[in-house]
């Protein structure tokens, strides 16, 4: 965590709660608590967090990055989490879906042709997938070197 | 102007065809530059791919931007998670030359380079700031008077406001123009900048995205609203989508949600039917019904006068 996060930052984080006013999950959703996060972070004790709903409530909004006086807020702390998260394989299912589907197909979906025709819409312009594939490509190979 | 090119994105083609109906529409009636560009792919999706794959995430974004670079186009975006994510690699990079440079590394091989030439913009606030208020007003046919609108900005047309520069990320007032252009009457709502809560659905908690769908269409509908307008394909599919499986159950908002080009259609004379909005889940019928029985002799008068005194005209 302390090479992904400035715990410096953090630890004004932990004791600010300025956001907490516009943060639409600290304000709406029961048990969102970023503050809690951030103090157990900086025990060293996040591992607890990687497995709960919490950290998906950050909804990436970025307004507490606007209104924070640092410019950092608990979306960072919120972010690093998740990657973590990620990288051990704890993550709601309907993200590694997304994930796939990207990797694979270089988007989120395809476009609806049959729709497309009834309302008169031109063909879709070509997906670049097969140069998506070669940039996935040189880039793990880049990764691994 | 600079030709550009609309990034679509994913959500639209492939969920919401109706929705570039109503921007193709839009854009052909004031005879813009626009084209489809081969090539594209996701933005990425930040939420997405960024928390999984950071590199990834910027790799895949500035590709895109390579794309339009290549092409020699802008890029104008009906969706503002596409125009955020974009802009965020792009301000990154630019600021970051030993990253662009490990990018272009990767980049070479897939055969593009990031030069970051493009200027990349959301539909609403190129509205605002390329076409004018003033062409928009020598195309308009029809104003809202008399009508409610809520205005719903999408939090990332504006945020984050480092790599956008879009609007004031904290009182914004752009789209709020515009529907004043337009004639429509403004919803006071406390909740006008809550982030729309559809990324919940993306990360299975269904339950949590309705509830924050809720507190807005509770708050408007006790308003008054007649209508809530979007930009954003994402916060249209939480406040059409969600509201609708609510309604299902029982509960009753009955707030058309309409897309921004919708809005700017119908004040330029198409017909509902011509922009497709018989598609919405949630019928945007009361509204058209409501503003179709006003007395619109009235009402136009009232705009002109409105306009002029709000100083509209200067911008």
């Amino acid at each position: 965590m302390q090479e992904s996060l400035d715990f410096n930052l953090l630890k004004m984080c932990a004791d600010c709660g300025a956001c907490y006013e516009i943060c639409p999950s600290s304000l709406h959703l029961d048990g969102y608590d970023p503050r809690a996060v951030i103090k157990d972070i900086l025990k060293g004790e996040h591992e607890k967090w990687l497995t709960s709903e919490t950290i998906w409530q950050c909804l990436e909004c970025h307004y507490c990055l606007e209104m924070c006086y640092q410019h950092y807020g608990f979306e960072s702390a919120m972010t690093a989490l998740r990657r973590l998260a990620a990288s051990k394989g704890h993550f709601p299912p309907q993200l590694k879906k997304g994930w796939d589907l990207f990797i694979k197909s270089s988007r989120l979906g395809d476009p609806a042709m049959p729709a497309r025709k009834k309302l008169g819409l031109p063909a879709p312009a070509k997906s670049g997938v097969d140069e998506f594939a070669a940039m996935l490509e040189a880039y793990k190979e880049s990764r691994d070197q | 102007m600079k030709e550009f090119a609309v990034f679509w994105g994913c959500t639209i083609p492939t969920r919401f065809p109706f929705l570039e109906k109503s921007t193709r529409t839009v854009l052909d009636a004031f005879s813009l530059p626009y084209r489809d560009v081969d090539g594209f792919t996701c933005c990425p999706e930040k939420s997405l791919i960024n928390n999984i794959d950071p590199t990834l995430w910027k790799l895949t974004a500035a590709r895109n931007i390579a794309v339009a670079d290549d092409e020699g186009v802008d890029v104008v975006s009906p969706c503002t998670g596409c125009v955020s994510n974009l802009s965020t690699v792009k301000k990154g990079l630019k600021t970051n030359p030993k990253e662009a440079e490990e990018v272009n590394a990767v980049l070479k091989k897939a055969g593009r380079e990031f030069k970051g030439a493009a200027d990349l913009t959301h539909l609403v606030p190129f509205f605002h700031d390329k076409i004018g208020i003033r062409k928009i007003k020598d195309l308009m046919k029809k104003d809202f008077k008399g009508m409610k609108i809520a205005v719903h900005y999408g939090c990332h047309m504006i945020r984050p406001s480092h790599a956008l520069g879009a609007d004031d990320p904290i009182s914004p007032k752009k789209f709020d123009n515009l529907l004043a252009a337009l004639g429509a009457s403004p919803v006071k709502a406390r909740n006008k900048l809550m982030c729309c809560g559809q990324g919940l659905d993306r990360v299975n908690q269904h339950d949590n995205a309705l509830h924050l769908a809720r507190i807005k269409l509770r708050e408007l509908k006790s308003e008054g609203a007649d209508a809530l307008v979007v930009c954003c394909p994402s916060c249209f599919l939480q406040f059409d989508n969600n509201q609708f499986l609510m309604e299902k159950e029982g509960e009753k908002f009955g707030i058309p949600i309409i897309y921004f080009t919708e809005l700017l259609g119908l004040a330029i004379g198409f017909t509902p039917e011509e922009l497709a909005m018989n598609s919405h889940r949630v019928s945007v019928e009361p509204f058209i019904k409501k503003w179709e029985g006003r007395d619109t002799t009235e009402a136009s008068e009232a705009i002109e006068e409105e306009l002029s005194d709000a100083g509209v005209f200067g911008l």
